[in-house]
């Protein structure tokens, strides 16, 4: 009689849990008995019907907070995530094991799936490109996307895994060694990385988002984005359907490694054990398979019909954390498309006082100040266009600069030095000097149309001026295709006016960010990804 | 199911007490869980609690039910901590341990020296294997790599560094159309800076470099060059050998083609007989290869009681062969081998020592920079 009545009251509690919260990043409490609270990649959020069955059978319920994969591992190795947490969930561990005061935190790891990560491209434009009949390697890709015979959309890899396991599959295969990367063999194929990397037309923060706008983007005959890199998983479930290419030459395949910190409660790895057993018990890997398109991790389950090439080669994934660090730098600084970044900044009367100083804070970061491992590849890039438009009143002179590839500091200087010189006065005249934003973005593209081009949008209250967000959209849905698909990231700031922002991003083919209840800092660092 | 399978764990370990304490109780027992937790207490009281730290390859062992009830019978109860044997030797504080049990014989002889312990136990061992799978064992017969050896297929040590000296990619091998991946014929092994089993592979493949077990400074820097491209090579690897063994079995030939393991992880998966271990994977012992010994040093006097324990007790001898372990006393892995019908060799002739501790550890860190 009790026993029945369990699962229902256990599904009672998981309803009561289930409400959405507006930080994704928020942590979960102290611990309790019969929770096991994980630090974890957002892609582990479609588990959550899995793990709800695992607390129901097992009476161990998954509290998570997410982070990205170079964010989760700084708070490993700081200990910060000791702190709060029993254990991390990421798509890989491997990042963190190259960090040596974060590899001495991770106990126990338990792989739970797996995928690889792949090209996905429409079955029409694999015909086009003869490669429905045959497999292909890395450099047959790279010099296709070289002569922009198709274009991809891919994650930001300091910020995502996938576009990380993407960046280190393809110079692994294509440095033609064999063997791991190290500095030497990335510089010998930059040239051939940096063709691979101009078909890269759409950035992204996170895998999720990148799926979004992709969809939005094939809806949208103006500016087509041919296909994705992306986790298997994902692109297996794209409301699009897309064919998938595998590399002949190799992957590199996320592995899912619940894994215990060394500092967790006799409690929580009793929790962790359990939870694990569980989850890599045959009926729970089929399950998985079936609702998520993961690889099981356990060899007693068959992989199903829909994973088309069944033996993957697994490329060889760098020895150190220099090597890694090296590889992003050299991502941004030198191989993908540049950025053309336009800052369009509230510098009216009410930003006076702290806010003004944490808008200063905020833009400084991004010149090189913030040390930490996320912020330093979160800096202006070489090769990228910076403008900033402050506004009061009215839009003041826009500053540009260029960030040089070579010897970037002088230019970082310049900017942090007009960041801190940033002074707060007068009325917000927001969706004029939004407008006047475009008069420079349409000479700058006319210059030089081949890059990233995205605006930030930041304000901390309502519009003062004499234009409104509707004047905004009709001037919007005038624009030539060039300059209506630029997104438009918005700023939540104090009072900021919530349903106008929402409705600028949605316009835009943007993203709102948030930062009333965090650092503009934090914000505009996350920001950088989709840049 | 899954419910089944908790329900049936909560029912056994109740099974035991019950066992304990006689049918009487045990109608008490399934009135109530409270009244279990009491009464197991009440058990604990009367054994003697040894605490030790062992390599992680032996928690499965410590942990099998069956093990703690030998164990129980004998009046004792064994709590133990997992930790890397390197990490036993160097980071572990011994102090609230009665017993330490590496999984290397060096690392056992020097806790022996530093703690100046009288005395060590063996109780089972077990080689170092490369698993593979059919169509490489092909290929690498061709290479010159696999021998049929002597009634078991070895893997040439020699050969093997010659390929990987140059380099060699498995697309350059001629006539490779099995597995014509686009990087290094290199055995995937686990970080030397962390894994034991890595350093019984720097055991073997530096005594072939040498040409014998590596006992000076000279031999040591005339190795290394060769031996340090074996990992660095590798790039990023693993921490645990459960983690690339588990590839091996799950992702198959295109992620981990070759793996370094020890005997015992592929005899358990076998006798486990959770077909894990499919009709083509195959096992090849490295010529010369080394033994993983795994060495008791007892610390205090309980300490010394499971050693002797695991030493003479045949069930826990028996229990011991069902994971594989060469045993002491051969005939409990030769019924074991026999029963389960499992692929490996009665005994193995190519097998040479390791080098000492401290020559291990420093060929360790000298490739460790190297990272």
């Amino acid at each position: 009689m009790i026993r029945r009545l369990l699962p229902a009251v256990a599904a009672l509690a998981l309803l009561a849990g289930c409400s959405d919260e507006a930080d994704p990043a928020r942590p979960v409490g102290d611990a309790t008995p019969g929770t096991l609270r994980v630090l974890a990649g957002s892609e582990l959020a479609d588990l959550q019907p899995i793990l709800d069955e695992a607390a129901r059978a097992t009476g161990i319920s998954v509290k998570f907070s997410f982070t990205g994969t170079i964010e989760g591992a700084e708070k490993v190795a700081s200990g910060t995530a000791e702190q709060g947490f029993d254990a991390v969930w990421f798509s890989s561990n491997r990042y963190l094991e190259l960090v040596p005061e974060a590899q001495k935190r991770l106990g126990t790891p338990t792989k739970v799936m797996s995928s690889p990560v792949v090209l996905g491209l429409p079955a029409a434009k694999v015909k086009e490109l003869g490669w429905d009949t045959k497999r292909v390697g890395w450099a047959e890709i790279a010099e296709a996307a070289g002569a922009r015979r198709f274009t991809y959309g891919m994650t930001d890899p300091s910020a995502s895994n996938s576009g990380f396991s993407a960046l280190v599959g393809v110079a692994a295969a294509l440095s033609g060694s064999g063997s791991a990367l190290d500095a030497a063999r990335i510089d010998a194929v930059a040239p051939q990385l940096k063709q691979f990397f101009s078909a890269q037309t759409l950035s992204a923060g996170s895998s999720g988002w990148l799926s979004e706008a992709y969809q939005r983007r094939a809806r949208d005959p103006g500016a087509t984005v041919d296909g994705l890199i992306n986790y298997e998983s994902v692109l297996l479930s794209s409301p699009e359907p897309l064919t998938l290419v595998y590399p002949s030459d190799g992957v590199v395949t996320a592995d899912y490694p619940l894994t215990l910190l060394t500092s967790a409660s006799s409690e929580a790895r009793e929790a962790h054990q359990k939870l694990s057993d569980h989850l890599r018990s045959a009926d729970v890997q089929r399950r998985i398979m079936e609702t998520t398109h993961r690889r099981p991790a356990v060899p007693q389950v068959p992989l199903d019909g829909k994973f088309a090439v069944k033996d993957l080669v697994e490329l060889p994934f760098p020895g150190s954390q220099s090597a890694v660090d090296g590889l992003i730098t050299t991502y941004f600084d030198q191989l993908r498309r540049p950025s053309r970044t336009l800052y369009v900044l509230d510098t009216s009367g009410s930003m006076q006082g702290d806010r003004i100083d944490g808008l200063r804070q905020a833009l400084v970061g991004l010149t090189g100040a913030d040390s930490s491992l996320a912020g330093k590849f979160s800096r202006f890039h070489g090769r990228e266009q910076v403008t900033l438009l402050p506004f009061n009143s009215s839009a003041r002179p826009p500053l540009k600069y260029e960030v040089p590839q070579d010897d970037p500091q002088p230019v970082l200087d310049q900017i942090r030095a007009t960041a801190t010189s940033l002074d707060a006065a007068g009325g917000t005249a927001i969706y004029s000097s939004l407008r006047g934003g475009y008069d420079v973005l349409r000479q700058q593209i006319d210059a030089d149309p081949d890059r990233f081009t995205s605006i930030v949008l930041m304000t901390d209250g309502e519009n003062t001026g004499s234009e409104d967000v509707t004047d905004f959209q009709l001037f919007h849905q005038s624009l030539p295709p060039n300059l209506k698909g630029i997104p438009i990231f918005p700023v939540l700031f104090g009072e900021s006016a919530t349903a106008e922002m929402d409705q600028v991003a949605k316009m835009s083919g943007g993203k709102v960010f948030d930062a009333r209840s965090r650092s503009l800092s934090a914000a505009f660092k996350e920001i950088r990804g989709y840049q | 199911m899954t419910k089944d399978l908790v329900l049936d764990k909560v029912f056994r370990q109740r099974w035991t007490v019950k066992r304990a304490l006689g049918i009487g109780l045990a109608v008490v027992l399934l009135v109530g869980v409270v009244t279990a937790i009491v009464l197991e207490q009440g058990e604990q009281a009367q054994l003697q609690t040894v605490r030790g730290v062992i390599g992680s390859e032996k928690l499965a062992f410590f942990a099998d039910q069956r093990v703690k009830d030998v164990f129980a019978r004998h009046g004792v109860e064994v709590e133990v901590d997992p930790a890397g044997s390197r990490q036993i030797v160097t980071a572990t504080d011994l102090t609230p341990y009665d017993f330490a049990f590496p999984s290397s014989a060096p690392a056992a002889e020097k806790i022996q020296r530093d703690r100046k312990a009288a005395r060590t136990y063996a109780p089972f061992s077990s080689p170092m294997v490369i698993a593979t799978f059919d169509p490489v064992v092909d290929l690498l017969t061709k290479a010159g790599v696999v021998r049929s050896g002597p009634g078991y297929p070895t893997f040439d040590v020699q050969a093997y560094l010659e390929l990987a000296a140059k380099g060699t990619r498995w697309d350059q091998l001629p006539g490779n159309t099995a597995y014509p991946a686009r990087k290094n014929l290199l055995v995937t092994t686990t970080d030397p800076r962390d894994s034991n089993s890595a350093a019984m592979y720097l055991a073997i493949t530096s005594f072939v470099a040498n040409g014998g077990v590596v006992s000076s400074p000279d031999a040591e820097g005339k190795v290394l060059p060769a031996v340090s491209k074996l990992f660095l090579d590798q790039g990023y690897t693993q921490s645990s050998t459960e983690g690339p063994f588990e590839d091996y079995l799950s992702a198959g030939m295109g992620k981990t083609p070759l793996v370094l393991a020890y005997e015992a992880q592929f005899a358990d998966r076998v006798v486990r007989g959770d077909s894990s271990v499919r009709p083509d994977m195959k096992l090849l012992y490295p010529a010369p290869t080394v033994l993983s010994k795994h060495t008791l040093v007892p610390l205090r006097e309980a300490g010394d009681r499971v050693g002797q324990l695991l030493q003479s007790d045949a069930e826990l001898g028996r229990l011991a062969a069902t994971f594989g372990f060469r045993t002491a006393d051969p005939k409990h892995f030769n019924d074991i081998v026999r029963e389960k019908n499992l692929p490996v060799p009665q005994t193995i002739v190519d097998v040479v020592e390791p080098p000492a501790h401290e020559t291990l550890e420093r060929m360790l860190e000298a490739i460790a920079k190297q990272y």
